[in-house]
């Protein structure tokens, strides 16, 4: 771990040119605890000027001058050694571990690396290791379970899924709370943009800050606060990843080659539980459509149309089903296929392939990564495959006239198809889970099989273009959809910087860094064109012209192309005043430009194709479709200054200011300042020498302030006129009406008087290390209060228009962070390590705006997710069933099925509790085994699957006796008194399957869990067994991510990750969404 | 090594200089902030198709759907469960949310901002904004009762306060007037073919106007009779005629220039959520009415129009239903020419039906069996039925034909055959308004309770519940009320 904070820190302490010399001494530098190279050490002349670094492979060469007398080998984290000089031109050396130091090196905003004890905030840094030891291809949902403080979700887990990465909750009501993702010094862009043809039918199409490659990665510091932050603006008023990406080392003796390879087999980690014991059909209703009973015996339909198991109990009877195909229907045994969701799914695969070349010369260092990573998920067949290309460029050059200069580049390209999901056209999983329970999917998986597909050719030979075969009137077949309906993406991404670094004397220090982020991210959506009649000649008794199956079809174009340029200038100035004390001042200017055009364009929404299965906008029957054509341009020119003072190397304090002006805010308003400061407090150095000294190793009290202004979108100051376009719900009107052309007013109503938004942060924290660092403690308190929020409140639409742009609202977020690390174990050949976190958010909306309660942020089937005052950020609100005081359900003394309440009704955040991790790390010799648990307790998610699968009477909860059922612990209302009640009865079926019922509420579920997270073991060839082979260094491992879940008793249903909207704002919502997958497989990292 | 660096001092003055430079540069490099996607202005003549379009689109889906059923047209389908709240008289808050914006935020707003434009020579787009408005706040008070009126659509008040129905009504009456005046202003520009209503025919804007002023007044003939009179008996001494045609947009086959109905069909997935409701099919039949056939469409192997009994969906489970013909817009086949289907904010048998009506109770001139018996063949005629043979059997023989009115002996008996008669006119239609003059008349007297809700209701709709939107953001909102308690005009 230090070894590559180590590699970063090299350029750093580099000394003056040498002088003329004598001789070169060379030799490599190695851990004594594990034989390992040692990269960056410091490799000094005692007595005379120079000195050198060594290479990531340990190696050094240092020209000696005249008068030097020895070398002094030094290097954070061990115990520096000096060896004098003597006759040989080699001089190798082992250094020993300094537990005591904790020197560690932090990369902090703008890419400014300090120490980690000068620091006033929490910056926890995790390195390449346990960032790829669970091998999984995103690096933010690497993180989970290693930092405390941070919450992040991660959908499907499948490689192109979404993360959401939020740091100490929300702060923004409406705009976005994912944390800033910074590379190289860089801001890169992550939006998240949910495809798909309706927000009923999203698909995952991901979320740019996923683009990187773990590989490529060298650290990631997390800076949660504002304080962290305040440097870049006010972009990260909701804290910043800093990521560094790899760079090689001066002086390396040779190119390091590095090879590294993982196979990866992935698995549906969490599905429903089904009931077994119904079939497809329904009772048979009587005159009033009620259950009929004959002779004591419900009697049910068959139909074998249907989609609902509420059929007759399985009796193993062996009866036709389906459509009579040339005369002839299929026979199965009426029972239950049990695994029949589970073996629609296969095993997913995937291989992650990286090549690297790292090295330098004197004066000049090189990294080159190429990457592939290619997936093929869990669904059949090629429909959910996610290609990932990059490369990556990092290089840096002295240049004699005190003059360096880096540069950093990485292009990406993605090409991937995405599963559709929720409950349109395409959404597989919706067709899947209303699979009547006696039905096998796997059995309808071949296409040409007469009886499975649309189109079909019957026993004589004869062709059936227009006629489908498939059983289900309201269903269609799940393979069919897969094969048909097409979500491709293709990203194609370039994001890097130059930068330059003069530096005139030993006290200045200047340098410049332009940056460039650009994407071009293109979507093709397919869905196909048809029109079936069931192919059934009458013999079934069902199937009539009237079960069409049609679909005009569509095509749909959506283009985003991002461009982000980034312009830093920062001119850092250093003094020692005396031998105690020191300080710095660093001065800059932030410019920069974001650039965004969004195209989408369809086909015709009623003509859709006119040629079937000809994808192009040309086909569109009648005007194609215009859904989006926006571009956008915003600037900010930032001054910032950061004063940092030293008192003994115990003392540090730290104060920032920024003045930031923006072009999306009235000129009145558009300039703001915001200063933070920090001082952190090393009071174990006073210690050092008394007995407390003996146990306490390490201790660190600090604090901070902080203020982060910021902005708002682009064009939001004036109530612009838009083309007319009437939504009716789901249809809409659009002008022009044929040749009429119509505007219309922006319901959303623009402000010229707004203003920045103010977040506040306030931290208080401590390290502590015991018994020489073989327990640390990292603990956290803070409170963010953001005020000013610009929102997009909803207004009462009689006012004629819907929203109004608003400066108002409070959002606040306390908690508590808590790190803990020991290693309880620790001898020559074995260690055991162990960490946890613990992190407690509470989230409140203090206030929106006088006379506005909530502000809805998206929502699903009459089920919405808002910021309510009082309430968490992210609360359920919906129609749920009625209580009484005494919480039993409330019903009606008739229909025996629950009342609902008279309005939508507060049911839960999506926010856990708490949530905690606990990892170990386990090495004997070259071996080491690690495993990482995590858990969020205490959140709610809104589960369609639920809904679905009730409907469908495929869920557990619909098993067992449905007919005369009592609703468990339920009264009816007379006059106003609860009368719990023991006769009045409903069946099952009349309940679920309709859906004025099954209000929203009842599908709200307890998102607990634990997660049995990562776990990976690798064996580390030594070098005396890779003597005879070319391998520098030979690893290999077996990984796995996302492994186990342990749910709560009532979430029957679903990983309660998964997430329709991605990484955006309305969580918690599994509209049917994409299941989530376990991942396993073995890696395979050499060098050469 | 600490070289004293001479360049040193004069780098740091440099540094300072382009910061300056920046910071003088920086209001033109901040200036970009002009909206490239959007317009802040545009031609008030833009504005009237939006308004027109949102008015259609909220009288043929929305309240289509609501009336349909609720005048029992229509029930919810088997096969489907989109309109459950509806027959279950359980309709939610939200679900009132959209027709709501889309009267007030697009129909309204866009009228509004048409009348207090400042430009010149605009007084007949501005009489025909007033004419759009007065007609929207009537289906927006007919659907909810009290309703914002005066402080409504105005940006800087976010809490309009409600209006009472009557003073809704007194300013319906008063915009209609304004926009009269406007129209009879010489020198005016023509909106011409920005008007989708007319194309800008100024003498059929007067006759719509004239009419909606009758059918406003008749609304009051039950809660304020002498009004009422008073009322009509002023819209005749103008002079001017009442329509003689349909008013409504013509819809084309291209999405989104659909009928709305059809495309909120297309958008569910053309799943059969509307059907044949027994209500009216029986007395269709009862009747030898052949317009069934064309409101309605026969299943395959079927010849008769199959219908259930409204709300009975579950109990006919798997049953084969006649669905609304594409002539009224509720069909799902792309076959039906359903997208071509024409919303009715007016029909000519509507207009004959109100003077006959207006004649029966004696406020108004006109010979109350000619204009009823006009209403039934301009019915025919709208339904595509040519046939005069099949009209004069109808006329002759029909049960709630001409032979009613003739038994007819008091105002009150004229007045039934003549709104049942309207009734079947507006079977798909005009739900809304079929439902709306239920409401007022209680006729036709053969709408039975919904079987759909809990056991033991006996009354039937008599408004829309307000929206979400008003009771969550209108600070000024005065309260739920039941969907069962009638509106003012009703009492």
């Amino acid at each position: 771990m230090k070894k590559l904070i180590l590699s970063l820190f090299v350029f750093l302490s580099i000394a003056a040119a040498a002088l003329a010399q004598d001789r070169t001494i060379t030799g490599t530098v190695t851990g004594k605890d594990d034989g390992q190279p040692i990269p960056g050490v410091s490799v000094k002349l005692r007595g005379a000027q120079g000195g050198a670094q060594t290479g990531a492979d340990g190696k050094y060469a240092i020209k000696v001058t005249a008068g030097a007398t020895g070398l002094d080998f030094s290097s954070i984290g061990y115990v520096t050694q000096y060896v004098a000089l003597k006759a040989g031109n080699v001089i190798s050396v082992s250094l020993a571990g300094d537990s005591k130091s904790l020197g560690e090196v932090v990369v902090t905003a703008n890419s400014i690396k300090r120490e980690k004890r000068t620091l006033g905030y929490s910056a926890p840094t995790i390195k390449t290791a346990e960032l790829t030891e669970g091998g999984n291809p995103s690096a933010i949902t690497s993180l989970t379970g290693k930092v405390a403080g941070v919450n992040i979700t991660s959908t499907s887990n499948t490689p192109g899924s979404s993360s959401r990465i939020v740091l100490r909750g929300g702060s923004s009501i409406s705009g976005n709370n994912q944390a800033l993702i910074v590379v190289d010094g860089v801001p890169i862009d992550n939006s998240t943009t949910v495809g798909g043809a309706s927000d009923l039918a999203s698909v995952d199409f991901g979320n740019r800050g996923n683009d990187l490659a773990p590989d490529d990665i060298a650290s990631v510091t997390v800076l949660k606060g504002p304080a962290a932050a305040a440097l870049f603006g006010s972009r990260a008023s909701n804290g910043a990843l800093i990521i560094t990406t790899k760079s090689g080392s001066k002086g390396a003796a040779k190119t390091d080659i590095t090879l590294t390879t993982s196979n990866t087999f992935s698995s549906v980690l969490k599905l429903p539980e089904f009931q077994n014991e119904y079939g497809q059909g329904y009772y048979t209703g009587d005159d009033v459509g009620k259950p009929l009973l004959v002779n004591g015996v419900y009697q049910y339909t068959n139909d074998p149309r249907e989609n609902g198991s509420w059929g007759g109990p399985f009796t193993g009877v062996v009866q036709p089903w389906g459509q009579a195909i040339d005369g002839v229907r299929q026979q199965k045994a009426y029972s239950a296929v049990k695994d029949n969701v589970k073996d629609f799914f296969k095993t997913g695969f995937a291989t992650d392939n990286n090549l690297s070349f790292s090295g330098g010369g004197d004066k000049s260092t090189f990294y080159l990564g190429l990457n592939a990573l290619n997936s093929d998920g869990p669904y059949p067949g090629k429909s959910d495959t996610f290609n990932k290309y990059g490369v990556r460029f990092n290089g840096t050059a002295d240049f004699s006239n005190k003059f360096s200069a880096g540069v950093s580049f990485n292009y990406v390209n993605i090409n991937s198809n995405n599963v559709g999901g929720g409950q349109g056209n395409s959404s597989v999983l919706n067709n899947v889970y209303q699979t009547p329970r006696d039905i096998s999917l796997t059995g309808l998986s071949d296409l040409t099989n007469k009886y499975n597909g649309y189109g079909y050719v019957d026993g004589s030979g004869r062709r059936h273009d227009g006629e489908y075969g498939y059983y289900g009137a309201y269903t269609q077949n799940p393979y069919w959809i897969l094969k048909n309906f097409v979500n491709n993406d293709n990203v194609s991404r370039v994001t890097g910087n130059f930068n330059i670094s003069y530096k005139p004397n030993s006290w200045l220090d200047v340098k410049e860094r332009v940056g460039i982020d650009t994407y071009s991210d293109r979507r093709r959506l397919l869905s196909p064109k048809y029109s079936f009649i069931p192919g059934d000649d009458g013999a079934s008794g069902f199937y009539t012209a009237g079960d069409l199956r049609s679909f005009q079809g569509g095509y749909e174009i959506d283009q985003a192309n991002v461009t982000e340029l980034v312009h830093d200038l920062m001119v850092t100035a250093r003094h020692k005043f005396n031998e105690d004390f020191e300080g710095s001042l660093m001065l800059g200017n932030n410019i920069r430009q974001r650039s965004t055009n969004f195209n989408n364009t369809a086909t015709n929404t009623a003509g859709g194709l006119v040629v079937a299965d000809f994808y192009n906008l040309s086909n569109s029957n009648g005007p194609v479709n215009i859904l989006l054509d926006q571009m956008s341009k915003r600037r900010l020119f930032g001054l910032y200054a950061d004063l940092n003072l030293s008192y003994k190397n115990f003392l540090f304090l730290e104060a920032t200011g920024r003045n930031d002006w923006s072009s999306t805010l009235p000129v009145k308003n558009n300039s703001f300042f915001y200063p933070s400061v920090s001082t952190s407090f090393v009071f174990s150095e006073l210690l050092k020498g008394s007995s407390v000294a003996n146990w306490l190793t390490y201790g660190k009290v600090r604090g901070s302030w902080a203020q982060v202004g910021n902005d708002t979108d682009p064009y939001q100051l004036t109530t612009d006129y838009r083309r007319g376009l009437i939504s009716g719900g789901f249809g809409t009107t659009i002008l022009p009406f044929g040749n009429v052309p119509g505007f219309m007013i922006n319901p959303t109503l623009g402000n010229p008087d707004l203003k920045p938004e103010k977040t506040s942060s306030f931290e208080l924290g401590t390290e502590l290390g015991f018994f020489d660092n073989r327990f640390s403690v990292d603990f956290s308190y803070y409170k963010n209060n953001s005020k000013n929020q610009i929102i997009a409140v909803p207004i009462a639409a009689s006012s004629g228009y819907s929203f109004g742009l608003v400066n108002a609202g409070e959002i606040q977020n306390k908690g508590v962070e808590l790190s803990l690390r020991g290693t309880p174990v620790k001898t020559t050949n074995f260690s055991l390590e162990m960490y946890g976190t613990f992190t407690k958010n509470k989230s409140m909306v203090v206030s929106l705006m006088p006379g506005v309660d909530q502000i809805s942020l998206g929502g699903y089937s009459g089920m919405s997710i808002v910021a309510a005052v009082g309430k968490p950020y992210g609360e359920f609100y919906g129609l749920t069933n009625q209580t009484d005081d005494q919480g039993r359900t409330v019903i009606n003394a008739s229909s025996g099925l629950p009342v609902r309440t008279a309005s939508a009704q507060y049911l839960g955040s999506y926010n856990p509790d708490y949530q905690a991790s606990f990892g170990t790390t386990f090495k004997y010799k070259q071996l080491s085994l690690a495993v990482l648990f995590d858990t969020k307790q205490g959140g709610k998610f809104y589960s369609r699957t639920k809904n679905i699968l009730g409907f469908a009477g495929s869920s557990a909860i619909t098993g067992g006796e449905r007919m005369n059922q009592i609703w468990p612990n339920s009264v009816y209302i007379v006059n106003g008194q609860s009368v719990v009640n023991n006769s009045v009865t409903y069946n099952k079926q009349d309940y679920y399957t309709n859906s004025a019922n099954v209000f929203p509420g009842v599908d709200i579920v307890d998102a607990s869990y634990v997660k049995f997270r990562s776990a990976s073991l690798s064996y580390v060839f030594t070098k005396d067994q890779l003597k005879r082979t070319p391998f520098g260094s030979l690893a290999v491992g077996l990984y796995g991510n996302n492994l186990f879940i342990w749910t709560a008793k009532e979430n029957k249903y679903a990983d309660p990750e998964i997430n329709s909207s991605g990484a955006g704002n309305a969580q918690g919502f599994d509209f049917t969404a994409q299941p989530s997958v376990r991942n396993y497989g073995i890696n395979l990292k050499v060098s050469f | 090594m600490r070289t004293k660096n001479i360049y040193n001092p004069k780098k740091l003055i440099l540094l300072v200089f382009i910061g300056m430079i920046s910071l003088s540069g920086c209001k033109k490099f901040l200036d970009i902030n002009q909206n490239p996607n959007n317009p802040n202005t545009v031609d008030p003549n833009l504005l009237l198709p939006t308004a027109q379009i949102a008015i259609s689109q909220v009288v043929g889906n929305s309240l289509q759907v609501y009336g349909g059923m609720w005048s029992q047209f229509w029930t919810q389908g088997p096969s489907a469960n989109q309109y459950k709240p509806i027959d279950l008289y359980a309709p939610a808050n939200t679900d009132s949310d959209r027709p709501w914006a889309n009267l007030y935020s697009k129909a309204l707003i866009n009228s509004q901002l048409i009348i207090e434009n400042k430009g010149s020579n605009l007084e007949f787009l501005k009489g025909m904004a007033y004419l759009t408005k007065a007609y929207s706040f009537q289906i927006a008070t007919d659907a909810f009762g009290d309703i914002p009126l005066g402080e409504a659509l105005h940006a800087d008040n976010v809490k309009p306060k409600y209006a009472a129905q009557e003073l809704v009504y007194d300013s319906i009456f008063n915009y209609i007037d304004k926009g009269v005046a406007l129209l009879s202003v010489t020198g005016s520009n023509n909106p011409g073919a920005q008007d989708l209503f007319f194309q800008g025919d100024v003498a059929k804007w007067k006759a719509f106007a004239n009419t909606l002023k009758l059918k406003a007044y008749l609304r009051l003939s039950k809660v304020n009779p002498a009004k009422a009179s008073a009322g009509i008996a002023a819209v005749y001494a103008t002079g001017t005629p009442f329509l003689t045609q349909d008013v409504s947009i013509k819809y084309t086959s291209v999405g989104g220039n659909d009928n709305p109905l059809y495309n909120e069909i297309v958008a569910l997935g053309r799943a059969q959520n509307l059907v044949a409701s027994s209500t009216v099919v029986n007395q269709f039949v009862a009747n030898g009415d052949q317009r069934r056939f064309k409101f309605f469409v026969l299943r395959s192997g079927q010849t008769e129009i199959t219908s259930i009994p409204q709300g009975s969906y579950n109990a006919n489970a798997g049953k084969l239903v006649s669905l609304p013909a594409g002539l009224v817009g509720a069909n799902p086949s792309t076959s039906s020419n359903a997208a071509l289907a024409p919303v009715k904010l007016f029909s000519s048998s509507e207009s004959y039906f109100l003077q006959a009506e207006a004649a029966a109770r004696g406020w108004a001139s006109g010979n109350v069996t000619t204009l009823f018996t006009k209403g039934i063949t301009e019915s025919f005629t709208a339904t595509g039925i040519t046939d005069a043979t099949v009209i004069s059997n109808y006329l002759a023989t029909a049960k709630d034909g001409p032979l009613a009115l003739a038994a007819a002996v008091t105002p009150e008996a004229k007045v039934k055959a003549i709104i049942t008669q309207k009734y079947y006119a507006m079977c798909g239609f005009q739900g809304f308004e079929a439902w709306t003059e239920y409401r007022r008349t209680g006729y036709p007297d053969f709408l039975v309770v919904s079987v759909a809700p809990p056991t033991g209701t006996t009354t039937k709709p008599q408004r829309m519940v307000y929206p979400n939107s008003e009771a969550i953001y209108n600070g000024n909102f005065p309260g739920n009320v039941d969907i069962f308690t009638p509106v003012w005009w009703a009492k």
